[in-house]
């Protein structure tokens, strides 16, 4: 075994990778690094606390947690009626669930605009508020919460839950006591994954929050305001802390979700 | 000739898992690796493939050593305990792969895969995918993939510890005719102790990564060199302090020698297992179907036990 | 065996669904078609369209085969071979997933300017990275950097080894071993990866309005071009670049279906 993989991944092959994983992600994250608290850890402090800055965060993690709680619910339920139902058109709805993944950031971002924004066909007009700023974010981590959960219930036997029936639980019982903290972990990594990704989203909320500084203004745009003023540092500071903010939440997860899985 | 191990040592991290093994085995003999789990047997017939490295030691097969060579130069037959099917590919892409790899032509290659095919009675499953075989189809064509590149030596990992209890049965002694036929040196690793003995010419023991004892199924059974042995070979108990097998004790009337209470009687068909007590111990003694007939032991009653 | 879910969940799911996805989709193309087939068909041979489209090509011919070949040898070194360096690799590749895209931008850009820790060097060769298509590629890259190995790690350890040392002793070398037995139980596996990778690549926004520049005719990437459109108040140019991308999407998603399919049949699971 040692040298059939020898032949595929040597010490060139190896030196390699991490030669591509350094140009491409390590310089560049650790160049944003080095921005951040170059000047010290007071001048990396007070970026991140900027009256500006705080309320772009606030709003972000405040709609992240809306959209990616909301999907919890949504995507697990979508999940079960997934596996578990059968009906014409089944198979449409689970490729559906892919779509925010294979769609364009931006695409969805316009249309959201288009569809809830000024111009409205609903005459619905949320821009500007998080609640489109929500709706937007839901759409995109929709697949990460439904994914998530799907193959655990496609192999799942339900044994346990027969079990539970013969001994009197009804329905909703079962389903709260047996399976839902079965499926807890899965629900867990889904909700992490989501959030991750909503603190960061960009192209899809854009459009539909206006960025009014203190009003609309996610974080990720108001790093991007920051960046093309030239205040590289300060963008730098503020990536920083969205960035450790999205891996302790994953990391968070994930060490939430092996310890409930231990006990199953 | 046959396969020659000399001084084989392996650890796994800081764990010895063999150490210092050396044995000889014959050539076209069935040999079986046989010992409970974690005693280093899977691992060693590793080593012999070519499959896992060893720390220091030797491995010849007919004369030649093969310690440095690589698995694909070693001329070797594995099976594996879930049979590893090439799953992509027909049960015929996966007995003709070996004669693939050495450019053999289609025609000669289509006649040697018919004859391996009809050899393990699947003829007409040569168009069929791995996952539409039952197990002890899949172990079936793993055997006829191991046989046609010709091996010098056929190994054997559990082969036919994931089937159930009547399909494992008819495998083995297939397997065994089959090599005997064949005549291939062939390794055999299991846990099984009864499977060991029902199939192979000489077992070998190992525990805890060394050699226990080497010998035919008669001899390790009735001569154990180690209480290990004597308990992993067979069924033991103990009567007055001493360990006996089972059906080395018999039962007589009450007045013939040591008093014991029958505390339960289990009919198993052929075999009657007879539970006895006495002050100090419980022991079970087996007898056939005809002396439990005889005998007709009362739960409740005394008797006595003796050896035989 | 439970009951099926209930009518009234089945419904629930499918308004949330379709409201949430379906109706977006379908009002896409409802907007590019507005105006007639004819007026959607001269939209798409706009030259900014036309140059965009042919960039966003040029960028997922070079940047989708680097990751794929990334992907599937660090998935093969981090399962066949595992090592504390492996260990720590495979957690790093997941990291652009953590990763905002306007945080990739920002980060390539300080790394490539002209007076960054990459940039500098590169320079003084004559190579410029920033603003140029190579930008665009090395952003493309690092925002789909996991998406191969993320799909075929789980299934190539669920695989084993057990098929590939047989073949070993079978007589096969490494390479005949990769092709045929290691490349084949994975096939669908690494299809989705590669598909996912196609869409992202292609989709890709943030990370490319930093590092590209948005040079009309020059660094505009489709994406680019759609809200460049929308901010020129040319927004039905800008929905036929959208209803584009969705065909895209769609197409991506059959894809993804199938392969999904597929991989579970051959589980033996009965979709």
């Amino acid at each position: 075994m040692r040298r059939y993989t020898s032949a595929l991944t040597g010490h060139g092959a190896r030196g390699l990778a991490l030669t591509y994983l350094s140009l491409v992600v390590l310089i560049p994250i650790a160049a944003v690094v080095s921005h951040a608290l170059g000047n010290g850890l007071g001048s990396f402090w007070s970026a991140l606390t900027q009256p500006e800055a705080l309320s772009a965060i606030r709003l972000t993690l405040w709609c992240a947690a809306g959209g990616s709680l909301l999907n919890m619910v949504a995507g697990t339920a979508t999940a079960w009626v997934l596996v578990r139902d059968r009906f014409p058109g089944q198979s449409i709805l689970n490729a559906l669930i892919d779509l925010p993944f294979a769609l364009p950031t931006v695409v969805a971002g316009v249309t959201f605009y288009t569809l809830y924004g000024p111009h409205s066909p609903f005459h619905v007009n949320v821009t500007g508020t998080w609640i489109g700023i929500t709706i937007a974010i839901t759409f995109v981590t929709l697949p990460f919460s439904v994914r998530a959960v799907q193959p655990l219930l496609e192999t799942r036997t339900f044994t346990a839950e027969a079990a539970a029936a013969t001994l009197g639980a009804s329905s909703v019982r079962v389903f709260r006591t047996i399976t839902l903290p079965a499926l807890m972990p899965a629900i867990l990594t889904g909700i992490g994954l989501a959030f991750a990704r909503a603190l960061g989203e960009y192209g899809s909320v854009v459009f539909i929050s206006n960025n009014l500084p203190y009003r609309s203004e996610i974080a990720s745009s108001y790093v991007y305001s920051l960046a093309t003023s030239g205040q590289v540092d300060a963008a730098s500071a503020v990536s920083l802390g969205l960035l450790v903010m999205a891996l302790v939440v994953l990391m968070g997860i994930n060490i939430t979700a092996q310890r409930i899985g231990r006990g199953e | 000739m046959g396969i020659v191990l000399k001084n084989i040592t392996k650890h796994f991290g800081s764990d010895l898992v063999l150490d210092e093994v050396s044995d000889e085995i014959p050539s076209g003999s069935m040999t079986a690796l046989l010992g409970p789990s974690g005693s280093g047997k899977s691992t060693l017939l590793r080593i012999i493939a070519g499959l896992e490295s060893l720390d220091h030691g030797t491995v010849e097969l007919h004369g030649r050593d093969v310690t440095t060579a690589e698995a694909r130069h070693r001329q070797i037959g594995f099976c594996f305990q879930d049979y590893a099917p090439f799953n992509q590919m027909t049960v015929f892409d996966n007995v003709a792969y070996g004669l693939k790899v050495r450019r053999i032509v289609a025609a000669r290659r289509k006649k040697e895969v018919d004859e391996l095919l009809g050899l393990v009675r699947l003829s007409d499953f040569g168009d069929r995918y791995p996952r539409q075989l039952s197990g002890g189809q899949r172990q079936r064509m793993a055997l006829a993939r191991a046989l046609a590149i010709k091996p010098e030596v056929l190994l054997l990992d559990e082969p036919f510890a994931a089937l159930d209890a009547q399909v494992s049965g008819e495998l083995r002694v297939w397997v065994r005719s089959l090599q005997r036929e064949l005549g291939i040196t062939t390794i055999l690793v299991t846990h099984n102790q009864s499977e060991a003995m029902e199939v192979a010419d000489r077992i070998v023991i190992l525990h805890e990564g060394r050699i226990e004892q080497v010998g035919p199924p008669d001899q390790v059974y009735d001569k154990p060199a180690s209480d290990f042995v004597h308990g992993f070979l067979g069924p033991l108990t103990t009567w007055q302090e001493t360990a006996y097998r089972p059906h080395d004790l018999q039962l007589c009337d009450v007045d013939a020698g040591p008093r014991a209470r029958v505390t339960d009687v289990i009919r198993l068909g052929f075999e009657v297992r007879v539970v006895v007590e006495s002050e100090s111990e419980t022991t079970w003694v087996q007898l056939t179907h005809h002396e439990a007939r005889q005998l007709d032991p009362v739960i409740g009653s005394w008797i006595s036990v003796r050896p035989r | 065996m439970m009951h099926r879910p209930s009518l009234a969940l089945r419904v629930a799911v499918l308004c949330y669904v379709g409201a949430l996805v379906a109706l977006p989709l379908g009002f896409v193309f409802q907007q590019a078609l507005s105006h007639g087939l004819s007026a959607f068909v001269t939209a798409l041979s706009n030259a900014e369209m036309d140059s965009a489209l042919w960039l966003t090509v040029r960028v997922a011919v070079v940047a989708v085969p680097l990751n794929v070949i990334f992907g599937l040898g660090v998935s093969l070194w981090i399962l066949r071979r595992p090592s504390r360096v492996s260990r720590v690799f495979d957690t790093l590749i997941d990291l652009p997933l953590a990763v905002s895209p306007i945080i990739v931008g920002l980060s390539l850009e300080l790394a490539y300017a002209q007076n960054g820790w990459l940039g500098r060097p590169l320079a003084a060769w004559g190579l410029h990275v920033m603003f140029t298509y190579w930008a665009i590629v090395v952003a493309s890259v690092f925002v789909s950097l996991p998406l191969v190995s993320r799909q075929v790690i789980p299934l190539l350890r669920s695989v084993g080894t057990h098929q590939e040392q047989t073949a070993q002793t079978l007589g096969a070398g490494p390479v005949r071993i990769f092709l045929t037995v290691t490349l084949r139980s994975i096939t669908w596996a690494a299809a989705y990866g590669v598909t996912l990778t196609i869409a992202r690549i292609i989709g890709e926004y943030g990370a490319v309005l930093i590092v590209s520049g948005n040079i009309g005719l020059r660094t505009e990437t489709l994406t680019l071009n759609i809200s460049n459109n929308f901010g020129n108040f040319t927004p039905y140019q800008g929905f036929v670049g959208v209803s584009l991308l969705s065909l895209v999407s769609i197409l991506v998603l059959l894809v993804l279906g199938l392969a999904r399919h597929r991989e579970r049949l051959r589980h033996g699971y009965r979709p």
